[in-house]
């Protein structure tokens, strides 16, 4: 019971409209739990029309155009993820089911329409792509609090910020994993606005210390109150490779009900989410 | 005479001290110096097949270059310590600078799709080491069920298992190969470490290289100069005919170097040739040596010898210097910059032979050259010797030319057996720890060297087609019935790995699906599931363009041929409009150049044959006497290149090069002793009695000649990379080879034809017209 209202209080605290907090100096972890919370967990639930562009080094480009349902767990940090492929036209009617577990494996399911097939996939591994993307698992539904180590190596302002024409006031805080097996980069160095929370831009650093992917936030959007990134790049500056991101249709607190994330939705997906 | 000569023999302290000042500047290139083994710029970065590898390599994601480090452990390697060593490993390596570390493949980095019931496992083959036996089975059983990782990550014994490091685009190999041994010298136990691939071998060829050069090339020239003690006993003269080798060297490897070509294998080889070819300044001394003896005035013998030598020295340097500089019009461009800087130290040696030799010759004291020089017409041991073959050449032609005509009968049936090959691997000696490690790898793994064969459909999304990667799969069967594939890998399995895995893992449906629907689905699937490179490496990003990999189980440039040829057959017995298949890969790439070798040798032999008759034929003013001239080299190279087929040498790189290097280099004992004779029967009526003289005098000139060459040469016998050895070995054999036949077959040949040949002469000197030089 007391452990279910510190729950509770933390999220509130995690939650809570930084205007609130004014110009307050944070700790390196108070920061990280906002930015996991402003980017990963924003809504009781999401849903998005995302198209994706992958695009290898020499040019040519795969498209990824996906509907994706988010429902927070309202007790815990557990999230159900439900996707439906639109394109490629060949995959088109392919679903994905997430569930998402901070301390242990996700559950995957995948619908296969071509054989009318539910497989489940175990996964042991967090940090393979995203759907053939450039983003790990972990970089669409974000890492366990407690498997990294923070700290804030300094404040910095990215002055040249795009398309939203502001100048981002951030922090830059270093994320190390306590245990080098459970990522693939050895620290990650991720410029936080204070002002959202969100990410604005991310370097990884692989176990020889290179750098080796660079996530960027191209546009930022205010819907519903939630700041959303809503353009977002992912290069991996080893292989040339990039995967461009687009959200649109954005919606968030549509009171998904909880049979949704089911086994039967995924051979039948839900028309009133998905068109 | 040329105003050269004449400066040179008025001031030779001047001569000297302009001629140091300018090797000077040329050594000042040195520092400069940097080494290219890369086999790939033995052709132009322009030619097709590189432009079309460099685009699969693109297309398909893949890496230049790969290390592959062999585990063989006895007992097997299914033993948790064994595991855990691989493990170790190959997380050090990931850490290693220049690894391209996301690719590295090894059983705790290898994706495998596993059915677990109705669960679909996509994680590395080793997630944990196995503690019980069960476990191991299930482990072992996940290997062996895997058709893409059997006989590449296992083998089919069980008892070898391999990590493939690939590298970053200028890694140095053997820099990464050194700290891998640095890696596994930490572990104990019985297991045995192997390390190949392709960029290890080119990185310690280049070092090797290196080594040989700075050994051999002073060694070469240590010999030389104790044999030319033993033949002139005069320290001066035998520092001079060192002097002018040494600084034909400087001069130009000083030159390559400044001009910013790196040194190859073949250029690695300029100082030993440079070295071998000044040993013509011979003739000078032989000369000098008689003269000075008959008319006892220093400045007198140097200009006579001058007058006397100086024409076929130039002539000889020019038929040199030409069928070096032919080779510049050949493709391969290693072969092309010999080619030009030897023929360029070549004309540094005949500069040298006209102004630096003449200027020593000046300096020496009178009193030493009356003492050596008496000791040469003394030394009469060799001359016996030759007079008796000449005379010998002289009274029974038929009878050489009969055994001449079985002999060239039998060179000819070994030449029709040649085989061209290059094979890099084979460059290293068969005990060399590369070799060693290759051949283990061929024996248990799918095999070392790579080929591509990309599959082309005329359509994006073609290679989603059941037909065409039905196809595909046909054609890989096929393959893999051919002796030298060990294994290919293609687009085929991953789909119907997958296929089999979706179904309960059940082995009867290890095959293509027929529902296009269902490969794009799981194709789909593979982008979800495991690295990028996994679906890369096999299918272009449009889905038209299928990379089948063929691994071969040995480096030799002929081994691809049988790939293309079979794949031609296969077209042929079940033809199929919609898919193309074109050959890439450094497999194919050595077939390329492989084949460029044979053809640039035929070409540029032919030009350089052309050539040289030309000069033989202005040379003596007569092209009867140019043909003669001809036989003694013909000769040579045909018996030669006889022995390469009879013992079943590969006919490779270094060995083609020599067919035009005996070109350039025994013409020049037929130059000398035709000029000589000519100049000889003028005085000396009697033909026979002419001829022997010739024999006997020039003869010991071109004999010494020939022995130094040998000698300088037979070093490199001792080297411990094959392209050096064969090349010093068939250098110092053809050098004698083609004395011989010139001082047994030229006299026996002009008593034989002397009717054609000497009415000739005769009318040419009462046209005064020899003997001019």
């Amino acid at each position: 019971m007391l452990k279910k209202y510190f729950l509770t209080l933390g999220l509130f605290v995690i939650f809570s409209p930084s205007v609130l907090w004014g110009q307050e100096k944070f700790t390196a972890p108070e920061v990280a739990a906002k930015y996991q919370g402003y980017f990963f967990y924003p809504g009781k639930d999401f849903k998005v029309l995302v198209s994706m562009q992958l695009i290898e080094k020499g040019g040519q480009e795969r498209i990824r155009e996906l509907t994706m349902l988010r429902k927070n767990s309202p007790k815990g940090l557990e999230q159900k993820y439900f996707i439906y492929f639109h394109q490629p036209a060949d995959v088109r009617g392919m679903s994905f089911m997430v569930y998402k577990y901070p301390k242990k494996d996700d559950d995957r399911w995948l619908f296969m329409p071509a054989l009318n097939l539910v497989k489940r996939i175990a996964a042991k591994d967090k940090r393979s792509s995203f759907v053939g993307s450039d983003f790990t698992y972990e970089d669409v539904s974000g890492r366990d609090l407690e498997e990294d180590d923070f700290s804030i190596l300094r404040e910095e302002k990215i002055s040249d910020f795009g398309s939203m024409g502001q100048a981002g006031d951030c922090y830059v805080l270093k994320s190390v994993p306590k245990d080098p097996k459970s990522a693939d980069y050895s620290y990650r160095l991720s410029w936080i606005d204070k002002e959202s929370f969100l990410p604005l831009k991310e370097e990884y650093y692989d176990l020889k210390g290179e750098l080796y992917k660079i996530f960027s936030a191209e546009e930022l959007k205010q819907i519903q109150g939630f700041w959303t990134v809503t353009k977002r790049r992912m290069q991996n500056v080893k292989t040339g490779h990039q995967t461009l991101v687009s959200f649109k249709d954005i919606q968030y607190n549509l009171g998904m009900e909880e049979n949704l994330f089911t086994e039967r939705y995924l051979k039948n997906p839900p028309s009133k989410w998905i068109k | 005479m040329n105003k050269l000569t004449g400066f040179s023999i008025e001031h030779p302290k001047l001569t000297i001290f302009l001629i140091l000042l300018l090797t000077l500047i040329f050594a000042t290139q040195f520092p400069k110096v940097k080494t290219d083994t890369d086999p790939k710029n033995m052709l132009p970065a322009s030619s097709e097949v590189r432009v079309y590898n460099d685009q699969v390599e693109k297309t398909f994601n893949l890496h230049k270059d790969m290390i592959v480090v062999g585990i063989v452990k006895e007992q097997g390697i299914f033993d948790p310590s064994t595991l855990e060593k691989i493990e170790r490993i190959t997380d050090k390596i990931l850490k290693l600078q220049g690894v391209v570390l996301e690719d590295v493949t090894s059983f705790t980095t290898a994706d495998n799709v596993v059915a677990e019931g109705n669960n679909l496992t996509v994680q590395p083959l080793l997630t944990k080491i196995p503690e019980t036996e069960k476990e191991m089975e299930s482990f072992k059983k996940s290997l062996y069920d895997n058709p893409i990782w059997l006989g590449r990550l296992i083998s089919k014994d069980g008892k070898t298992t391999a990590i493939y490091v690939p590298l970053e685009p200028g890694a140095n190999g053997k820099k990464i190969a050194e700290k891998i041994k640095k890696i596994i010298s930490q572990e104990k136990g019985e297991e045995k470490y192997y390390i190949a691939g392709d960029p290890v071998a080119r990185d310690t060829f280049g070092a090797e290289m290196f080594k040989q050069m700075a050994l051999f090339s002073p060694l070469a020239g240590l010999i030389m100069m104790v044999a030319l003690f033993l033949m002139f006993a005069n320290l001066p003269l035998v520092f001079s005919i060192m002097g002018v080798a040494m600084m034909s060297i400087v001069w130009s490897m000083g030159l390559l170097i400044g001009l910013g070509f790196p040194v190859h294998i073949m250029s690695s080889m300029i100082p030993v040739f440079l070295m071998a070819i000044s040993t013509d300044s011979i003739h000078i001394f032989n000369e000098f040596y008689f003269r000075f003896n008959e008319v006892k005035d220093k400045k007198k013998a140097v200009i006579d010898t001058i007058n006397t030598v100086g024409a076929p020295v130039r002539y000889t340097a020019l038929a040199t210097a030409v069928g070096f500089g032919v080779l510049a019009i050949g493709g391969i461009i290693p072969v092309r910059v010999f080619g030009l800087f030897v023929a360029f130290g070549t004309v540094v040696i005949r500069f040298m032979s006209f102004t630096f030799i003449p200027a020593v010759m000046m300096l020496v004291k009178e009193e030493k050259l009356l003492k050596v020089s008496s000791r040469d017409s003394l030394e009469k041991g060799a001359s016996v010797w030759l007079g008796k073959l000449g005379r010998f050449a002289t009274a029974k032609p038929k009878i050489l030319l009969g055994i001449g005509f079985i002999l060239l009968v039998l060179a000819i049936a070994g030449i029709s057996r040649i085989k061209v090959n290059n094979n890099m691997v084979k460059w290293f000696k068969e005990k060399s720890e590369i070799r060693q490690a290759d051949k283990i790898m061929n024996e248990n793994l799918g095999g070392t060297s790579l080929g591509y064969l990309v599959a082309q459909t005329n359509t994006p999304e073609g290679m989603k087609e059941p037909e065409n990667l039905k196809y595909l799969e046909g054609v890989q069967k096929d393959l893999e019935k051919v002796e030298v594939v060990g294994k290919t890998t293609g687009l085929t399995d991953l789909i119907k790995r997958m296929h089999r895995v979706i179904n309960q893992d059940k082995p009867e449906f290890e095959k293509i699906p027929e529902d296009r629907k269902v490969i794009a689905q799981y194709l789909f699937m593979f982008g979800m599931a495991t690295k990028p490179s996994t679906l890369d490496n096999l299918v272009d990003y449009p889905y038209q363009q299928a990379n089948l990999m063929v691994q071969l189980k040995t480096w030799d440039a002929q081994a691809m041929q049988k790939v293309i040829d079979r794949v031609d057959d296969y077209q042929k017995s079940f033809p199929n409009g919609n898919l193309k298949f074109k050959p890439a890969g450094i497999a194919y790439f050595n077939l390329v150049w492989n084949n460029e070798v044979l053809f640039d040798m035929v070409k540029v032999f032919i030009l350089a044959l052309i050539l040289v008759y030309l000069i033989l034929s202005f040379n003596f003013r007569s092209f009867k006497w140019g043909l003669l001239s001809y036989f003694p080299l013909i000769f040579t190279i045909v018996l030669i290149y006889g022995v390469v087929g009879f013992i079943g040498k590969d006919f490779d790189m270094p060995i083609s090069v020599l067919s035009t290097l005996s070109l350039g280099m025994a013409v020049d004992f037929a130059i000398h002793f035709i000029q000589r004779f000519k100049q000889r029967y003028e005085t000396e009526k009697d033909l026979q009695k002419a001829l022997i003289w010739t024999v006997e005098r020039p003869g010991k000139g071109i004999l010494r000649n020939a022995l130094l060459f040998s000698l300088a040469f037979s070093v490199m016998i001792f080297a411990s990379l094959t392209p050096y050895s064969t090349v010093g070995i068939f250098i110092a054999s053809l050098m004698m080879i083609s004395a011989f036949l010139t001082l047994i077959y030229l006299p026996a040949f002009i008593v034989l034809f002397r009717r054609f040949l000497i009415t000739e002469l005769k009318t040419e000197a009462q046209n005064g017209s020899i003997n001019s030089p």
